[in-house]
């Protein structure tokens, strides 16, 4: 089988926007996968990726990647066009380092991670109940696979086309049904894509601390967030043992091969 | 630093053969003309993917018929001129090495164990205090980092062994215990370029030398960082008396630590050192130094 990939992306990062246009093709043939620079190129309006780095600038980044592309697939019969944001940020205060990783431009959602962060006081013990935000839910999801709690369901959801432009199915596990392909220049993952969280349980006590951002990349089930409660913010680490409730709202996040993050609380 | 309208070329050819069998092969080829934005375009430059063939050709010459092994090599045009670089990286039981003698890491992978204790003081052999230094040293650099005093008869410098950055500039040497790298350097026609290392040569001056009682042999390491943040430096060591163990001090502790050298730059077999999703291949040499 060939498959091919052009596309266009601005990309900004180190101050300066890389406008990247590409097109590639992969077969594996024999069990030897052969990539090669494939032709064509694709007309596409893209964003005005150094004016949205601008309003992201005033938080005063350690590391700000922003980028938005536009790519045609073709793999066998199928022929697919898919449009990606992504928003990459690391902010810094005294010790800390907040991530934050998003498919949309939201410059309000950067700027109150920074605005806690700012505030944040000493290291304190996990509190008994906590909430997870969507996005730190998103980065937890596929460090759930296989091991998630009983009382929750880690499902991968239907809709779209995954690498091989399959239809994405419905699964709640192995053997899952797609592959994820993040570039041409390596072979499809056969993985979950856009995990979410389902529990019978959908109530979330807005009064109970929230984890609002990571402060380092998800390790296994450990967590190290920044938790807003009430005026006060502070970092912590948070292992997840059990998940009493999953809210039905949810936002596509980059983690993984996706996943959609919803508010749940331990 | 950075030259404008500069047009940078590349054609990068890597393969990857598994027990002798070829799993993977990869072209990838484009320009970038450095502007106020870089416009990076793929293109078809015969003369740079003729050049990589070749490298490449020649890298399989070294084939181990019993490791996982990588072949990269590239071949980059700025300013008209053609530059080429190549690499083999050997894994074997998860452990890899930059170099094309598999027997290097087979000697360092049979290292007996001899001792439990990893707190002990160390003895950086064949080099490997370079992987140390590019951290605690060249790292920093890039992030120009706070000052930290590192011993009088220590030098850690960035060498160049090529004629032009991927900018355009000529390539310049830097002393990293007081300067961050001179060179810009990218992976691909894609990516930003960045002060980066190149090829960093450790060297001492009538530094003091003891061995310390009990110590640990440190010969082979299989990676490093430096967080800037935190001013931690990790090492993963794979190969040692001691067995496979990380080592994480601040830089200062590093530098506290620093007991003692010995003779003349031996070349570590090289460091693949990603930064900003960035893997270059960086030399890497350093005399024999003792840390407590």
């Amino acid at each position: 089988m060939i498959y091919q990939k052009r596309g266009r992306v601005a990309r900004w990062e180190h101050g300066r926007v890389v406008d990247v246009s590409e097109a590639g093709i992969a077969v594996e043939l024999r069990g030897i996968l052969v990539v090669s620079p494939g032709g064509g190129s694709v007309d596409a309006s893209l964003d005005d990726v150094a004016s949205i780095a601008k309003s992201l600038l005033r938080t005063k980044p350690e590391r700000l990647i922003i980028s938005h592309g536009v790519v045609e697939h073709i793999y066998d019969t199928f022929r697919w066009r898919e449009e990606t944001r992504r928003l990459h940020v690391a902010l810094t205060h005294n010790h800390l380092r907040a991530l934050i990783d998003r498919a949309d431009f939201n410059v309000e959602e950067v700027a109150k991670v920074a605005h806690a962060l700012r505030r944040a006081g000493a290291e304190r013990d996990a509190p008994p109940r906590i909430r997870l935000a969507p996005t730190v839910t998103a980065a937890l999801l596929p460090h759930l696979v296989g091991v998630a709690p009983p009382n929750v369901r880690l499902v991968q959801s239907a809709g779209g086309l995954d690498g091989n432009g399959e239809e994405i199915r419905e699964a709640a596990g192995p053997p899952w049904p797609n592959v994820f392909r993040p570039s041409y220049r390596i072979r499809p993952v056969r993985t979950p894509l856009n995990l979410r969280l389902e529990c019978d349980v959908d109530v979330i006590d807005r009064d109970v601390p929230e984890a609002i951002a990571l402060l380092a990349p998800v390790s296994g089930l450990m967590l190290r967030v920044l938790v807003a409660d009430g005026g006060r913010f502070y970092p912590t680490t948070i292992r997840v043992t059990r998940i009493d409730a999953v809210s039905p709202d949810r936002t596509w996040y980059p983690y993984g091969a996706g996943a959609f993050g919803s508010e749940i609380m331990l | 630093m950075r030259s404008t309208d500069t047009k940078f070329a590349i054609a990068t050819r890597d393969e990857l053969w598994v027990d002798g069998q070829l799993t993977e092969r990869r072209l990838s080829c484009g320009t970038a003309v450095d502007g106020e934005r870089i416009v990076a375009t793929q293109t078809l430059e015969d003369d740079l993917i003729a050049a990589c063939d070749a490298e490449i050709e020649e890298l399989r010459t070294d084939l181990d018929p019993d490791a996982r092994v990588r072949l990269v090599a590239r071949a980059r045009r700025v300013r008209g001129m053609v530059m080429t670089d190549k690499t083999m990286t050997i894994t074997i039981d998860g452990v890899s090495i930059v170099s094309r003698d598999a027997s290097v890491l087979r000697r360092a992978l049979a290292m007996p164990k001899t001792t439990d204790r990893t707190d002990l003081p160390i003895v950086w052999r064949d080099g490997s205090a370079s992987v140390l230094l590019h951290e605690a040293v060249g790292h920093a650099a890039e992030h120009e980092a706070a000052f930290v005093k590192w011993p009088s008869w220590l030098r850690v410098n960035d060498v160049p062994d090529f004629a032009l950055d991927d900018v355009g500039n000529d390539a310049k040497g830097a002393d990293l215990v007081s300067e961050p790298p001179r060179c810009m350097r990218r992976e691909s026609f894609r990516d930003v370029p960045l002060r980066r290392m190149t090829n960093v040569v450790v060297r001492q001056t009538r530094a003091p030398f003891a061995l310390p009682d009990e110590y640990i042999d440190v010969h082979l390491v299989a990676g490093g960082a430096y967080d800037p943040l935190t001013d931690v430096v990790t090492i993963h060591v794979a190969a040692s008396s001691a067995g496979a163990f990380t080592y994480h001090r601040t830089r200062a502790d590093v530098a506290k630590s620093l007991a003692g050298a010995k003779g003349a730059p031996i070349d570590y077999p090289g460091v693949i050192c990603s930064r900003e999703g960035q893997e270059l291949a960086v030399g890497s040499s350093a005399p024999l130094i003792v840390t407590e």
